[in-house]
């Protein structure tokens, strides 16, 4: 189970910052593998991944790969974008409820729009100074 | 013992552009043009200074030099406050939260009258540096700006997931853009007063699809002043006053999106928050005369008119097609010219919202007054209304 990994041939405009924890995502995303953390005691998914339960506050979780497979709960086209963004626009951006339960917005990989409440699939993309992901049209 | 709190001052500087270029030769500076407000607030309400315990100010923008703005201010003015002197900051809810605590250093005793005020100055710096440092505060650094969301592309997509929804559409909430700029041109202090149309709406640029840019908040600069006391003191004042005769809050625990799926477009904080207001005020969405609603853009007035019950779920934009939300309208809302149209200088937009409540329950809103208002309700909020506060206000004349 892992997800499509689309190459980059320029920088992330405005990168992450890794923490001990959500490193672990990030390398793993560099991959193709989309994961993130889970409650061992209540079961609940977080994301973005946490060191803790925001839930029940448990201190134990472990890291679960996600599917990768959802369904875009809305989305929009940005093209008033901060300075940072200036050479990337139009954005498409979107949410999406994966199927595991969890809902994320991310940006959306897309020529035309994709429809609301169709599916969609999460890729990794591999930027010149590391990843980021994003969604597109499920195939 | 607990204190009645009521409105008795006010002072406002129209909606505008007065930030100084930072070479400029002579400056307008914030803490000038408060100054000479909050006078003008305190002759308003007939009060000596003395009577002042508390001053809470809507923090400044970081483009404001004068830092520590609430003690300077306590200084520039020469008042010794007994209660507070702070600033207080909550993205869009700034100016709200300074009004709640005036309410409640008055409330419990601790103050008999106070101040909620502040200026907002940010019109120099241009919207894609502006942007820079607020696609930061809508949602999750690490996680949600390396996509480079801004703040109105969160409504954006709380439009195209209402227009999906509920059959509506882009004109039929532009339509909310034209009901704002009429009440705006009947506002003398409102950043923008030349009418539009439908068409005008529908013919400017986009700017976050599918919202143009007559459908997403300008930017300008505005100070306001507001007078707060107890109502045994406004009593004895033999003036006019507001009385705050209801107050909720909520936050959902959520930042901007909550990953656990939920109706996002429910506005479920100002539901509860408004439901709260008004068990609290003893009333029912029916019994107000008006709603002065934070609305940053077409949409969230829609979806706010919904979650606060002035229209059923679904029906808010057809309700703005149809004039019911104009004034004469079944249920006037931002006659003010709302965010759109009498502008948002964001950190002191509520208390932009409170002066236009005021306004129209001392029945001093010139063209723009509500028939014989009795009650109306504020909103305001932060994130995608993750959190929302509303004050249920009643005229005493």
């Amino acid at each position: 189970m892992s997800i499509d990994v689309i190459e980059k041939n320029r920088p992330r405009a405005y990168p992450p910052r890794p923490t001990e924890c959500t490193a672990i995502f990030w390398e793993a995303l560099e991959k193709g593998k989309f994961q993130t953390t889970k409650c061992n005691d209540c079961d609940s998914f977080t994301f973005p991944p946490k060191p803790i339960c925001p839930h029940c506050w448990s201190s134990s979780v472990s890291w679960k790969e996600l599917s990768g497979k959802g369904t875009l709960y809305s989305r929009t086209t940005i093209y008033a974008a901060p300075a940072t963004f200036e050479n990337e626009t139009p954005i498409h951006a979107g949410i999406i409820d994966l199927e595991e339960g969890i809902r994320i917005a991310t940006q959306l990989i897309e020529d035309e729009a994709i429809p609301i409440d169709s599916p969609v699939e999460i890729v990794a993309i591999r930027y010149t100074d590391g990843p980021l992901y994003g969604a597109r049209k499920a195939e | 013992m607990k204190q009645n709190v009521a409105i008795l001052g006010m002072a406002a500087t129209p909606v505008g552009k007065y930030q100084s270029d930072p070479s400029a030769d002579i400056h307008t500076l914030e803490h000038e043009l408060l100054a000479k407000l909050v006078i003008e607030a305190m002759q308003d309400g007939g009060l000596p200074k003395e009577e002042v315990d508390s001053l809470v100010l809507a923090q400044c923008r970081p483009y404001t030099q004068q830092k520590y703005f609430a003690t300077f201010m306590a200084n520039y003015l020469r008042m010794p406050c007994t209660a507070s002197v702070m600033e207080v900051l909550g993205n869009g809810m700034t100016g709200g939260i300074a009004l709640e605590q005036a309410i409640r250093d008055i409330e419990s005793g601790r103050a008999r009258a106070a101040l909620a005020l502040g200026a907002n100055f940010e019109s120099r710096t241009p919207s894609a540096e502006h942007m820079n440092s607020s696609m930061r505060a809508t949602g999750d650094v690490d996680f949600h700006t390396p996509f480079g969301l801004t703040p109105i592309a969160w409504y954006a997509m709380d439009a195209n997931r209402y227009i999906h929804e509920y059959g509506s559409s882009r004109r039929e909430l532009a339509s909310v853009a034209v009901k704002d700029r009429y009440h705006a041109s009947l506002n003398p202090i409102a950043q923008y007063q030349k009418t539009i149309t439908l068409d005008d709406v529908m013919a400017q640029r986009e700017i976050v699809e599918p919202l143009g840019l007559y459908e997403v908040p300008p930017r300008g600069d505005g100070a306001v002043c507001i007078l707060l006391c107890s109502e045994d003191m406004a009593k004895a004042s033999g003036k006019p006053y507001v009385l705050v005769k209801g107050r909720g809050f909520y936050h959902e625990g959520v930042h901007q999106i909550s990953e656990i799926p939920n109706d996002m477009i429910a506005f479920n904080s100002l539901q509860r928050a408004s439901k709260s207001a008004y068990e609290n005020a003893g009333i029912s969405a029916q019994d107000l005369d008006f709603a002065e609603i934070y609305a940053p853009c077409t949409i969230v007035e829609v979806l706010a008119s919904e979650a606060m019950g002035l229209a059923p779920r679904g029906k808010g934009a057809r309700a703005a097609v149809d004039g019911e939300t104009t004034l004469g309208g079944r249920i006037p809302i931002s006659t003010s010219g709302g965010l759109l149209s009498r502008g948002h200088p964001a950190y002191v937009t509520p208390l932009y919202n409170m002066y236009e409540a005021v306004e129209q329950l001392r029945g001093d809103a010139g063209k723009r007054q509500v028939k014989e208002a009795r009650l109306g309700a504020t909103s305001c909020e932060l994130g995608n209304y993750n959190a929302a506060m509303v004050q249920i206000l009643e005229a005493v004349r």
